[in-house]
């Protein structure tokens, strides 16, 4: 309000230019460069079989981890703003952990534990199950990269909220689960629903962790971003940024998604309360 | 529906919240619990509602002389209203209330007509049937209060609890509140139980008072009792202002300034200290001597802001006084800062051990 104008009109400058150059001229190169030979390059890249494959396998991934997600963050995030009980800290580091440890490490581990000169590789071997350089690696491995997504929007919003409501719920006759489905659900939907979002945005464009333990055999273990970077390493730009925006295009929807919840859950509690205010921001 | 509290012992870890605490409610009675923060009056409260559970010493809590113990909520049916009301947030009024008849199992759960009909009978006893469809955040805390009122009595309980009813509300509204539960309550004639702190809201609105102090039942008397029959020290300190003054024993008598004053029968032989208390509309200011029995101060500072007027003073011994004065009074006396006046105390009580419970009550002749 009381800076000079030349002080306004610089700071905002410098903000539109950082923005232009760090986001939306990234953006701008991906499509350009994913349409620059055409059309129908572009949808002979995304459709080839190997290129599907990488799509499907990315969207069985997601379909996996995202639900797993949901209802260990849900039990987690539960467990951690209801209850008291001894090694809760120690709880809440855990969940956190998949963000202290870099992605390649995640991956690193479960080649350890599960590879064929890991801890339990023979008797997998042995008993024909196949983890790493297969689906269930990378499965596993996103699992672990999106661990604390939904737990970590859910505990700090349960927290304000206590438990109080719950317990009317059950002094008023509800069961455990009336009380999960009709009080504790829907308090915390909106908590729930961006925690997904950003899993599932992590889950589809993690790199490190799955390229560790994907082998990356070609129709069979590569996801988008795998994909991506193989293409890319074979000098087909084309193709890799065609995969590269179809990213970027989940990320946009995302983008989208949680601007909308954002929204929609300030106008449900513009009354309430400071108590929504914190978790979505 | 009686309530009878028998033996119940809670502690937190080292901490004791009830010590061995028993009492009852007969049908119809609306009780409260009073006693300053800490005294373990909530934590009752929620022992009886079967929130919390209390260590296994013996004790037990009997509804309608049923042992409550391993009942479910479904079978106890207590109403409980919480302090800070918890209602359901993201329901509409209508549905908060309905909430109790709701998840009742399918086999016993009324109809949508019943539920509907239940709902607005229950809204417009408690004057909100305009507000069925707003949410809780869109009400006044005495609107929220009430809501949370009518959704305890949709599931009929057997008894209603109350937890801090009107501590969240403002003054104003609070006096309001509390007169229309005591008109709520004849109405309905449900056992209740109300928690609160604040010792007037006790006195008006219930029939018997149940004084907690560190854990423990401390006194049990309808308001007339406990306020003119405080049990200890603590009961008269607790219900309502008082001077308060140290006092030695001197050849069985205690010593207000120069007033000898005799000793409780019940006071300890070997006492050699006793308070003396004295409500501040129990003293009386006189310009001169006029024989009773009076020790001597110094006005301290005026209020006469207010239906009664608060002289502050100081005593020759430097024990500060509060005297509470009709606006006549003060007229007649034409008090001023500064000024050396008498005081006599028309009744006053001793206590020798405020951690036991005695006490008497003594005129002047």
């Amino acid at each position: 309000m009381t800076e000079p104008l030349w002080i306004k009109s610089l700071l905002i400058g410098l903000a539109v230019l950082f923005l232009a150059v760090f986001l939306i001229l990234p953006l701008v190169v991906v499509f350009t460069e994913a349409f620059k030979k055409g059309i129908e390059v572009y949808f002979a890249s995304i459709t080839e079989p190997d290129a599907a494959a990488a799509i499907r396998l990315t969207l069985l991934t997601a379909a996996i981890a995202i639900p797993l997600n949901f209802v260990f963050g849900l039990a987690a995030a539960w467990a951690v703003s209801k209850f008291d009980f001894a090694g809760k800290s120690f709880l809440v580091t855990l969940i956190d952990l998949p963000f202290s440890v870099s992605p390649v490490i995640s991956g690193l581990i479960y080649v350890l534990l599960f590879g064929l000169q890991g801890w339990l590789g023979p008797w997998l071997a042995a008993h024909d199950f196949k983890i790493i350089f297969a689906v269930p690696g990378i499965v596993l491995a996103t699992i672990f990269v999106t661990f604390p997504f939904v737990a970590r929007e859910l505990i700090p919003l349960m927290q304000t909220q206590g438990s109080e409501e719950e317990v009317a719920a059950r002094v008023l006759g509800a069961s455990g689960w009336q009380t999960l489905w009709r009080v504790t659900l829907p308090n915390v939907k909106w908590a729930l629903l961006y925690g997904v979002i950003l899993c599932n945005a992590r889950a589809m464009g993690e790199f490190g962790a799955v390229s560790v333990v994907s082998g990356h055999i070609r129709g069979f273990t590569n996801t988008i971003p795998l994909h991506v970077e193989i293409l890319y390493n074979e000098y087909n730009s084309a193709g890799a940024f065609a995969m590269a925006s179809l990213l970027t295009i989940l990320t946009l929807v995302t983008l989208v998604l949680k601007s909308l919840i954002d929204w929609r859950s300030r106008i449900h509690s513009s009354s309430t309360a400071v108590v929504d205010e914190g978790i979505i921001a | 529906m009686s309530i009878e509290v028998r033996n119940i012992t809670k502690t937190f870890g080292n901490f004791v919240a009830l010590k061995d605490v028993s009492f009852k409610v007969e049908t119809g009675e609306l009780v409260a619990l009073l006693g300053p923060s800490g005294s373990g009056k909530t934590t009752l409260l929620r022992i009886i509602a079967g929130i919390d559970v209390p260590d296994e010493r013996g004790g037990a809590i009997l509804i309608h002389d049923e042992d409550t113990s391993g009942t479910s909520f479904r079978e106890r049916r207590v109403g409980f209203v919480f302090q800070h009301y918890a209602l359901f947030r993201h329901m509409t009024i209508f549905e908060n209330v309905a909430f109790g008849l709701r998840v009742r199992p399918r086999k016993l759960r009324p109809s949508e007509d019943v539920i509907n009909q239940k709902v607005s009978a229950l809204l417009e006893l408690v004057q909100l049937d305009w507000l069925g469809d707003r949410y809780p955040s869109q009400l006044s805390g005495g609107q929220r209060q009430r809501v949370a009122l009518a959704r305890a009595l949709a599931v009929e309980p057997s008894v209603l609890l109350l937890d801090e009813p009107f501590g969240s509300l403002d003054a104003q509204v609070r006096k309001e509140l509390r007169r229309w539960l005591r008109r709520f309550h004849d109405e309905l004639k449900i056992t209740s139980v109300f928690v609160t702190h604040d010792q007037e809201e006790a006195l008006e609105v219930a029939d018997r008072v149940v004084l907690m102090n560190q854990s423990r039942i401390v006194q049990v008397g309808t308001p007339e009792e406990v306020y003119h029959h405080p049990a200890n020290a603590f009961v008269y300190n607790f219900l309502g202002n008082v001077n308060l003054f140290h006092s030695r024993v001197e050849e069985g008598k205690v010593y207000l300034g120069d007033i000898p004053i005799d000793l409780p029968s019940e006071a300890a032989e070997d006492a050699k200290t006793a308070l003396v208390f004295v409500r501040p509309h129990l003293l009386e200011i006189e310009l001169q001597p006029n024989g009773s029995d009076h020790f001597r101060a110094k006005v301290e500072h005026i209020n006469a802001a207010g239906p009664v007027v608060r002289v502050e003073l100081i005593t020759d011994w430097g024990d500060p006084v509060h005297v509470e004065l009709s606006h006549e009074r003060y007229r007649a006396l034409g008090l001023q800062r500064d000024a050396e006046v008498f005081v006599i105390p028309k009744e006053r009580k001793v206590f020798t051990d405020h951690s036991k419970p005695f006490g008497s009550e003594r005129e002047l002749p």
